[in-house]
């Protein structure tokens, strides 16, 4: 059995300079693995809205005073979609221009089922974000 | 603004077509390139992800792209010794010829590090 590290035939890497526009790419690479993979709509836009948030989190906050990448890895394992979002800027931390810490991590744990956060100042940020690749059965009763 | 080269990474396997003409087809229209232009990457990018498997050092298809005004560039690689040319002779189709090598405004095989890379070019007309 391969050990959760080595590639497998359905993963993706992405690596890309830290630009807004560049967010709209990983949006699109989530797109055509979901068509591929023929994925449930609720779950693509909760994988899509979770990652674009991740992403833009590195855009606005990881690199302060230059240049700095975007690395995203896709690893389709089973049930669950593992997406990598790791930067080498300063780390997660509150924003420059706002009071608090933003809803943007809250919001990515409410759309993820599992959410692995690792930071630091001197190697920058690592969000691994699982989701379901089931839908959740809706409970009408 | 030109920026560093987005690195896309896939293995290879079913998904390497239709994410790399996803994200071709992307940084084809960020480049401002015509609808033509910009189907003829994306066919570029079809053929190099069929054929670049069969090619790869590794087991993953890695593919440069960077785009400036109307001219896309994609890096194909790293690739086995030969496998330049290999994969741009694989792109032949009965009857009609070599496509990458008709569509693409400029082709070059490059050696890096030991390893191999297939540059290609797209432009619109008169931007090269």
């Amino acid at each position: 059995m391969a050990s959760a590290s080595s590639p497998r035939d359905t993963d993706i890497r992405l690596t890309l300079p830290a630009r807004p526009q560049n967010v709209a790419v990983v949006r699109h690479v989530l797109g055509a693995l979901a068509d591929a993979l023929n994925l449930d709509r609720v779950v693509v836009d909760d994988m899509r809205l979770a990652v674009t948030e991740a992403c833009t989190n590195v855009v606005r906050h990881a690199y302060l005073d230059g240049e700095g990448t975007i690395d995203v890895v896709v690893r389709p394992r089973g049930d669950v979609l593992e997406v990598v979002v790791t930067d080498e800027g300063r780390g997660l931390g509150p924003s420059p221009d706002t009071a608090g810490p933003g809803l943007g991590l809250a919001l990515i744990k409410a759309l993820t089922q599992s959410l692995e956060i690792q930071r630091s100042e001197q190697s920058g940020s690592r969000l691994v974000m699982g989701f379901s690749r089931r839908t959740p059965s809706m409970d009408m009763t | 603004m030109s920026e560093p080269p987005t690195q896309v990474s896939i293995a290879a396997g079913p998904l390497v077509g239709p994410v790399l003409r996803r994200v071709v087809g992307m940084f084809a229209a960020r480049a401002d390139l015509p609808l033509d232009r910009l189907d003829d990457a994306v066919l570029v990018a079809d053929l190099v992800a069929a054929r670049a498997p069969s090619h790869v050092m590794d087991s993953t298809v890695d593919v440069a792209l960077s785009s400036s005004a109307r001219s896309l560039k994609l890096k194909v690689g790293p690739l086995r010794a030969g496998g330049g040319r290999a994969l741009v002779v694989d792109a032949a189709v009965p009857g009609v010829g070599n496509v990458i090598e008709q569509l693409a405004d400029g082709l070059d095989i490059q050696t890096e590090d030991g390893h191999e890379f297939l540059h290609v070019w797209l432009a619109y007309s008169g931007t090269l």
